[in-house]
């Protein structure tokens, strides 16, 4: 497949050919500052064309020969134009200022990276740390994903949750990346925080549709997170304290303008406040989470970079002695960067991915351990090859080793409960993929491309048959290495744009992904202790196919954008528990707690941006729809998936009062989650059960909120900057519902009430932030 | 286990903000009135009952309002017993009781429609001894019902208790199953959780009588009392609201249960 396409690709290219030598322009784009090499930054041509840095800050164009104009330019920093006349292939090596070092002062003309109008590409949000800085959020806890579900088509998991739902897709339907290697529970504190360290960031992009065929793996979206390289100029500190957290972050060269190095740490203190209560309830238990981002880069010759780097964290909940519930992930990545030639740019990757968790109970003489994980071995290679100055083609392959241990249960000697180990599972899922980025003129573009995926699942270990019911038939016992089932899965990629004028455009795009490791929730609220479960003989690889059409365009001369973007995504092989599942079961065959079903999403979705200025900000609001056919639930009918909102209404306003003043607020508004309620009731031995009718057929109140922030800069001088960051989350004080509990009346027993549980009201945070 | 990390986020979130609770009005419509069963044959005379009502609203009281006029059996082999009306809706066979490996069919005819039931009573696991100790629990020290019996190997055992407190039914449900204990030993506390937690009138105190029902009963009931405590008591549910898996066939909810029962009563020390 990978051939083919190429083979096409280099016909087009020969077409195009003229008498004209032609030559190329390559090199890497860095911040003058700290050396980190730039994502995303443009390079153009005067009289038309340019190009973009990879995720490796490096660029190739290919130009006809003569004099031209180059115009380097990257958000935040200054531009810089050089003239040249090219005659051979060329290496030139970019380094932008920081804005405010050459102004002397802080001026804001971008806060916000320009989105291409002529690029294909769509659905595709991207962030950097300095957008993130100024958003009030909860506890001043600076949290890239809580900045994301500002932007439409992306919605909280709750309120104050880390969790994030793309277009109607459930939460393990994000394929979220930090620095290559997947994340398997990117939350910390039960949802409350996510695993990412703003301090530690460069770059998001989150692809809601149209994903690249570089990427696969889950339906909804992509998160890719990079993490920052390490200032190769100068050693550099930088830190925070706030409320219920404090972090350091460490930088510096190792050989200066070569290589260089990042360590940033964080951990939460919410335990020694819980320490300080009275409430004997509170201060005997646990709750804190630490995490670690290191990364080293090493340049081996002008066209060879090694990159290491690794994430460490771990959350720790205690109730008491009684119970206990740790958790964490572990990734390390490992990259080469290697330049073949001027056009052909290739990174190869090895990653590890780690997710365990270990729930502890102890109580009188039962005492046991249940350990659970999910491990990766992973290879990555991917070519990019920059034929012409209108193609730019990647291609390569992903090669997955998965093991799961589903649940291992150990117990003392005196303890009445038995240890058992449930079988690991072992999976390799493999893809190659090949994409061109095609402009066919100066308003057309399109990228299309092709990922053929398979997931191979491994013995060794027992595989079942079961019927209608759950129940198991038989069983299938493979050995190990024995291959139980592949499943081989096509998903092509298009995407297409038309300019229609300087200032609009309009895209299409058609996406299939493919899921095979799935996880299995039942409950309202998720849990670390939800299980990972790979495809296997029975359990399908969820599949999605998402259709989308877009109009974009720019006003008063690109200070403002507009994006419009609908979509309708279909499902297939969507899990469910059947009811009165044993979520805790420790058995091997969980298929036969398990139906599927098929889903459908669609939506529209609007932004309007104020990209530059003074005052910037935005407005995104969602219209959408999204539900589960899945047989045995709801009586076999469409139902709301619980994620389902009607309107979602984000409003971000950042306005900067004076050289130390910064304002910002955000207001937030969305119906209700859909959600099961009780219609009636009934007495089974004495006491009240509720009675349901449909899935998901009530609505959780609508939630609304008003959070406001300010930063105020302090005293600057040559190596110290600091900061105080102010914020008061929910500040009108809405009493949004949490969770909606049904019980008796206290005050009257032969009645039933509803009780609405809010958490999160008027919660003010300091913090304060250093740099030197 | 689920609810108490529950209990944690909820505990914590108080202390870092403000949690609150207050009742709220939510226009809860759409119930059809279904029948509602509640059948119970155990191995003592007199256990026998099968209760006949039907849903209310949400709105509505928490009276047992029977359905009278039905006609209820329980047969099992070619052993068919008549039960008779005591009140309205409740319906007795005085004399009837069951034995351990016998499978019990439930018969309910009304208005010319049939639901049907079937259960197995299971084998009697002897209730060795009742307890009340102190454990140390979120940082009090707090009396816990105890109870020990030993778990037969060889075959899958499914329990259900009632505790009393004075003699009044303390409202939670206690079930369990010995899939990872088989053939153990078991001392199990039947700690109060939930809404019963919170009222004080549940707490064990010295002095104070506790009685326990120990039942055993087969899988499917097993999976009605779980499934039911996991997901339709109103609580902040460690599942997707839903209504038990019901063991009953035809237009009815409920269960029926051929259960063998023991009970032990002890003053808390």
């Amino acid at each position: 497949m990978k051939s083919k396409l190429l083979l096409i690709a280099v016909s087009l290219m020969a077409l195009q050919a003229t008498a004209q030598q032609k030559h190329t322009i390559s090199g890497t784009i860095k911040s003058k500052a700290k050396g980190e090499t730039l994502i995303g930054a443009t390079v153009r041509i005067s009289g038309g064309g340019g190009t973009t840095t990879n995720e490796y800050g490096f660029y190739s164009i290919t130009l006809a020969d003569g004099k031209h104009k180059l115009e380097y330019t990257s958000m935040g920093l200054q531009a810089t134009t050089l003239e040249f006349t090219l005659r051979k292939d060329t290496t030139i090596n970019i380094s932008l200022e920081d804005e405010s070092v050459s102004l002397g002062a802080v001026t804001i003309t971008g806060t916000s990276t320009k989105r291409s109008l002529s690029a294909p590409q769509m659905g595709l949000e991207k962030l950097t740390a300095k957008e993130m800085k100024n958003v009030p959020v909860l506890l001043g806890e600076r949290d890239a994903i809580k900045v994301i579900q500002l932007l439409p088509g992306i919605k909280s998991a709750g309120d104050g949750n880390a969790g994030m739902f793309v277009r109607g897709g459930a939460a393990d339907q994000n394929l979220i990346l930090l620095d290559e290697a997947p994340v398997y529970n990117a939350s910390h504190l039960l949802g409350f925080f996510s695993t990412f360290n703003s301090d530690a960031i460069k770059d998001i992009a989150v692809y809601k549709g149209g994903m690249p065929a570089q990427y696969g793996g889950r339906l909804s979206s992509v998160l890719d997170i990079k993490m920052n390289d390490g200032n190769n100029q100068d050693f550099g500190v930088s830190g925070g304290i706030g409320l219920i957290s404090a972090k350091l972050n460490v930088e510096g060269p190792i050989q200066k303008d070569k290589s260089s190095f990042l360590i940033s740490g964080r951990r939460t203190y919410a335990d020694m406040f819980l320490r300080l209560s009275n409430d004997s309830s509170l201060n005997n238990n646990t709750l804190y989470f630490y995490d670690i981002n290191a990364k080293m880069n090493y340049e081996l010759g002008k066209k060879d970079k090694l990159y290491l780097s690794g994430y460490f964290g771990k959350d720790k909940l205690g109730v008491g002695d009684l119970f206990g519930l740790k958790w964490g992930n572990t990734t390390g990545t490992l990259r080469w960067n290697h330049i073949f030639n001027n056009k052909l740019f290739s990174n190869t990757s090895l990653i590890y991915s780690n997710y365990d968790y270990t729930v502890s109970i102890n109580s009188g003489s039962v005492s046991a351990d249940i350990y659970s994980k999910i491990r990766d071995y992973n290879l990555k290679e991917e070519l990019q090859w920059y034929p012409s100055s209108n193609h730019s083609v990647r291609f390569g392959f992903n090669t997955i080793y998965h093991t799961i241990t589903p649940g291992q249960v150990t117990t003392s000697e005196t303890s009445q409960i038995n240890s058992r180990t449930l079988e690991n599972r072992h999976s390799w899922e493999n893809a190659i993929y090949a994409s061109d980025s095609w402009k066919m003129s100066d308003r057309l573009s399109m990228t299309y491309g092709l990922r053929l995926s398979t997931f191979s699942v491994l013995g060794k270990g027992d595989f079942f048959n079961i019927d209608q019911n759950g129940k198991i038939l038989d069983t299938l016992s493979y050995k190990k290495g024995e291959f139980v089932k592949t499943y081989v899965n096509l998903e092509p990629r298009l995407a297409i744009s038309y300019k229609v004028n300087t200032t609009s455009s309009i895209k299409a795009s058609y996406v299939r992904n493919a899921q095979n490791l799935h996880l299995i929730s039942n409950s309202t609220t998720s849990s670390p202790t939800d299980k990972w479960v790979a495809s296997t003989n029975i359990i399908k690889p969820e599949i999605s196919d998402q259709y989308s059409i877009g109009f974009y365009k720019d006003l008063f001369g690109g200070d403002y954008e507009l994006t419009v973007e609908t979509y309708y995504k279909s499902l297939q092989n969507q899990i469910d528990y059947r009811d009165g599942a044993n979520v805790n079961s420790v058995s091997n065959a969980i298929e036969s707690e398990l139906l599927f079903g098929k889903g459908r999403a669609y939506g529209i979705e609007w932004l309007f941006k104020k990209r530059v200025g003074k005052f910037n900000g935005w407005v995104s609001y969602t219209l959408s729809k999204t539900e589960r056919k899945i047989d045995g639930i709801n009586n076999n009918d469409w139902y709301n998936a619980r994620q389902d909102r009607t309107h979602d209404i984000a409003i971000v306003a950042i306005y900067q009062l004076s050289k130390k003043w910064t304002l910002s607020a955000n207001w937030i508004y969305y119906t209700g989650d859909a959600v099961t309620y009780p219609s009636g009731k009934y007495n089974i031995d004495g006491q009240t059960v509720y009675y349901y009718t449909g899935r998901n057929a009530y609505r959780m109140p609508d939630y609304h909120r008003l959070d406001l922030g300010a930063t105020l800069q302090l005293k600057q001088r040559k190596r110290w900057s600091s900061e105080l960051a102010f914020s008061l989350y929910n500040a009108y004080g809405r009493e949004n519902a949490y969770t909606i509990t049904f019980q008796d009346s206290k005050d009257d027993p032969n009645k039933t009430v509803a009780k609405q549980t809010a958490l999160f009201k008027f919660i003010p945070s300091i913090s304060y932030n250093f740099k030197f | 286990m689920r609810n108490s990390f529950i209990y944690t986020i909820l505990g914590g979130a108080l202390l870092l903000g403000t949690a609150c609770e207050k009742e709220i009005d939510l226009n809860l419509n759409g119930n059809d009135n279904k029948y509602v069963i509640e059948g119970v044959l155990t191995d003592n005379k007199g256990g026998c009952s099968v209760k006949i009502s039907r849903t209310k609203n949400f709105d509505g009281d928490n009276e047992f309002n029977g359905v009278a006029g039905a006609s209820v059996k329980i047969w099992s082999g070619t052993d068919t017993t008549l039960l008779s009306e005591t009140t309205a809706g409740v319906y007795t066979a005085p004399e009837l009781s069951g034995v351990s490996g016998t499978t019990y069919g439930l018969l309910v005819t009304i208005d010319g429609e049939q639901i049907t039931a079937m259960s197995r009573m299971p084998t009697k696991v002897p209730f060795t001894n009742l307890d009340v100790l102190d454990e140390d629990l979120f940082g009090d020290l707090t009396k816990i019902a105890t109870v020990s019996f030993k778990d037969p190997a060889g075959e899958a055992n499914y329990y259900r208790f009632r505790q009393y407190l004075n003699g009044r039914a303390i409202k939670s449900y206690w079930v369990r199953n010995d899939d990872l204990t088989n053939g153990n030993d078991i001392t199990a506390r039947l700690y109060i959780f939930g809404d019963a937690n919170d009222d004080d009138e549940n707490e064990l105190k010295s002095g104070d009588e506790v009685t326990v029902d120990m039942m055993n009963i087969d899988a499917d009931v097993y999976k009605y009392f779980y499934s039911l405590s996991n997901s339709a008591t109103g609580e902040s549910n460690s599942a997707t609201p839903a209504n038990p898996v019901s063991n009953i066939k035809g237009n009815a909810i409920g269960y029926f249960s051929a259960q063998t029962i023991e009970t032990k009563t002890v003053i808390v020390p």
